[in-house]
């Protein structure tokens, strides 16, 4: 095995080659994960859940970044927030389950008590001059993108996020985030670098060779393809579908739904990708038989046929709102080589289960894609460690997104190291 | 002849005396907007009488609350010279289940059980030439009784009334206080706002009672009989500021409660009293609750919080703040039914999945606690 310790984490960013997959110590070694954390996941703005996560006052959900532990909370006006999980007594953590409700914060430790907006509001034993004022949960910047729940543990948060929340509204406003509620959630761990896990979403290139149920609704074509490698039959449907994307946008356009693409992805601190793309056959939703999988139609919408707003962000997720449901997906890195991929389900929240959905339908797509893409995570990841691993090249059609956001991700790590 | 004019015939036959061992009911005649959060209740019996008592004295009265009887004392607050009613003067008081009954149910006709008159706060049985009569709050019912008692008879007496009150708008009587004064020779009144309140014009002193009100409003302070009443810290400054300006001890009178002084009175009184104590706390039913992981049951009282009552009994339960804020005591009833009243230690969506707070709950019915 090639050691990879003995080049530096700069030298290696100095020398890495546009337009090529990363060397083998971005993906393997413990000393660049830590990096990761440090110069991406501690100073980013990361995308963390929905805010149907925690729907009434009291509602608590831990996220855990890193070494990092996060609440997020409703608290009694109804406002979100963060704080970071540890106590300010002696440091232990407050809140162990992923999601519960509280009257109160209280440390089971010593049972230090905080309110909702982290004020300490009791401490027994502490003394008469004991300030509890100065003693309060540290706070994590929060933003709400119509719903979309993003945190940043830096001291100063990079301020695009509020240019991507203005960009970004009209697209996802239609599909009233807040008036969803979590229909599922999988917590899906891969055996692979979080770059590679990201690096293969950003892609279709795999989808015919590995997704048969995602292709039924999801054109591959719509994240680039080659023209002169493709058969006559193909390309007749590459075209099919690049007509379809003009009439359609034209026609979302029209009726008030922002359709068209806006590439950010490596152009900025907080990057992002939107567009909205057509879903084949009977249109609605990605589904098996590509009709709805909820009959209660997400916000004011009332036509079935929007097709899938797809919603990139960097570092850490990507979304797709359908008329009828979303899901949305967030990458958390646990260790050089596990991943976790977050998964969640939203449909509208009078929606029944049973009555206006059933959750085999709604989930069984991106279950299937999940498991598929976690194999393929996998398999990359037991390669790149062998030492017959070197770079190899993208597809200037195809995988023109992963290249943005490898780039990306080499320009914050290059920011960081100053 | 109108109702109201048949019914003053009556009162105006040639009336016995209303005895409360013959006739214990009165029934509500009027009730009086006297503040914002003072009512005056009027009472006569069934069939008309005529009250006899000493102005300051109280009777004890029976209410039939939701929850059972409850005995509690009320200085009348009429005068005794207008002797067809009676009249209570009750503030209400923030949780307060009789004054809130009163205030909230007590209505024209409603019938209450009463028993009386008895006490000893009053100027006759210690008659002086001249008085200074302390009000605090609501403390100013006996005093009021017996300047209504001075008003109905219209001759010189020398009086300085002082009322001290929160604001302009807490002071009870006001108007007819005032009335008095102009009408009365002799009588003087001092209200004592504590702050202007809602009355930005007020014109008169404000703050609390001290050396230099008392001599602007009665110089002559030390050769007056002192009669004070209101709350206890109200006295209790009252009679230290009156000793500290060297005010004979002698001639100052406090109204007072204090059980032992009435029993010495009226042994048959509070011996009634005692009973009706007695019965409504072996009315309060005593329940069974079990923790189940700690294998232990103890006896609750229906008016006792768990945890304090549990702990009392040796149970060790976990808890931070024994008030129903931090939550550390969080439990899951397995059966039985609580009333919780807490500060936010726990959420309704908690309470609907059968937690509760033990330390500030009382049990309803025998209770198994999963703990």
């Amino acid at each position: 095995m090639l050691d990879t310790t003995s080049v530096s984490p700069r030298a290696l960013l100095a020398r890495r080659k546009p337009g090529f997959s990363l060397e083998q110590a971005f993906y393997t070694s413990q000393e660049i994960f830590d990096l990761d954390l440090e110069a991406i996941f501690f100073r980013t703005w990361i995308y963390v859940g929905v805010e149907p996560d925690v729907p009434d006052e009291g509602d608590v959900m831990v996220v855990d970044i890193g070494r990092a532990s996060v609440l997020i909370l409703r608290d009694d006006d109804g406002e979100i927030r963060a704080f970071h999980n540890v106590c300010r007594h002696r440091g232990a953590r407050i809140v162990h389950d992923e999601k519960s409700s509280v009257g109160k914060l209280v440390c089971k430790y010593h049972a230090w008590t905080y309110d909702l907006d982290g004020k300490l509001l009791r401490a027994e034993h502490m003394g008469a001059d004991f300030d509890t004022s100065c003693h309060g949960l540290k706070p994590v910047h929060l933003k709400s993108v119509e719903g979309l729940l993003f945190i940043c543990l830096a001291d100063e948060a990079p301020a695009d996020i509020d240019d991507l929340a203005e960009k970004m509204g009209p697209y996802l406003k239609p599909h009233a985030i807040r008036d969803t509620k979590v229909a599922h959630q999988v917590d899906l761990i891969e055996l692979g670098n979080w770059k590679i896990t990201m690096e293969n979403n950003r892609e279709c290139y795999h989808c015919a060779g590995n997704h048969p149920e995602l292709t039924i609704p999801l054109f591959e074509y719509g994240f680039g393809f080659s023209p002169e490698s493709m058969d006559e039959t193909k390309a007749k449907e590459a075209h099919r579908y690049e007509c379809m994307v003009d009439d359609l946008h034209g026609e979302w356009e029209g009726s008030g739904f922002p359709s068209k693409e806006i590439d950010h992805l490596d152009d900025r601190v907080t990057g992002f990708r939107t567009q909205r793309l057509p879903i084949d056959r009977a249109g609605e939703s990605q589904t098996l038989d590509t009709k709805v999988a909820s009959t209660k139609l997400l916000g004011e919408l009332t036509e079935a046929k929007m097709g899938g707003l797809s919603f990139w962000t960097q570092p850490n997720s990507w979304h797709h709102f359908m008329s009828d449901h979303i899901v949305t997906f967030s990458v958390i890195p646990l260790s050089p080589d596990r991943t976790l991929l977050r998964t969640k389900w939203l449909v509208h929240k009078d929606a029944v289960e049973g009555v206006d959905y059933d959750l085999k339908r709604l989930t069984e797509v991106w279950i299937a894609t999940n498991d598929q893409d976690g194999t393929l995570v996998g398999y990359q990841h037991s390669g790149v460690k062998s030492p017959a691993y070197e770079p190899g090249p993208y597809s200037p059609y195809t995988e023109g997104l992963v290249e943005k956001f490898v780039n990306w991700y080499c320009l914050r790590l290059a920011d960081h190291l100053g | 002849m109108t109702d109201a004019t048949a019914h003053l015939a009556r009162h105006l036959a040639d009336l016995q005396t209303w005895d409360s061992e013959a006739d214990d009911t009165l029934v509500c005649t009027a009730v009086v907007d006297e503040t914002h959060d003072v009512r005056t209740f009027v009472f006569e019996p069934p069939e008309p009488r005529r009250f006899a008592y000493r102005p300051g004295q109280f009777l004890t009265f029976e209410f039939a609350l939701p929850s059972g009887p409850v005995n509690r004392c009320y200085t009348i607050s009429s005068s005794p010279l207008r002797p067809h009613t009676v009249a209570i003067t009750v503030k209400r008081v923030p949780n307060g289940p009789v004054s809130n009954w009163l205030h909230d149910h007590c209505a024209p006709g409603t019938a209450v059980k009463a028993i009386g008159p008895m006490g000893e706060f009053s100027c006759l049985d210690d008659p002086a030439p001249k008085y200074l009569f302390l009000s605090g709050g609501s403390g100013i019912t006996p005093l009021m009784a017996m300047s209504r008692a001075f008003a109905d008879l219209g001759r010189p007496v020398d009086v300085v009334f002082v009322h001290a009150a929160r604001t302009p708008g807490d002071i009870v009587f006001r108007a007819e206080l005032d009335l008095i004064a102009r009408r009365l020779p002799g009588f003087r009144v001092a209200h004592l706002p504590e702050r202007a309140g809602g009355e930005a014009g007020w014109a008169g002193p404000l703050g609390r009672l001290s050396a230099e009100f008392l001599a602007l409003v009665a110089p002559d302070f030390k050769e007056r009989s002192v009669w004070c009443c209101g709350p206890e810290p109200f006295m209790n400054a009252a009679r230290s500021l009156l000793g500290a300006l060297g005010h004979d001890p002698r001639l100052y009178h406090q109204e007072s409660f204090d059980f032992a002084k009435l029993a010495s009175a009226e042994p048959e009184v509070a011996a009634e009293v005692l009973d009706a104590e007695a019965a409504e706390a072996a009315a309060v039913p005593t329940y069974d609750v079990t923790f189940t992981k700690l294998g232990q049951t103890v006896k609750v009282r229906a008016d006792q919080f768990i945890l304090a009552a549990a702990r009392d009994q040796g149970v060790r339960l976990a808890a931070s703040c024994t008030e129903g804020l931090c939550g550390t005591c969080k439990a899951k009833i397995v059966s039985g039914t609580v009333d919780m009243s807490h500060k936010g230690g726990i959420r309704k969506k908690e309470v609907d999945q059968g937690l509760f707070l033990p330390c500030c709950s009382k049990p309803k019915s025998d209770l198994v606690v999963d703990r």
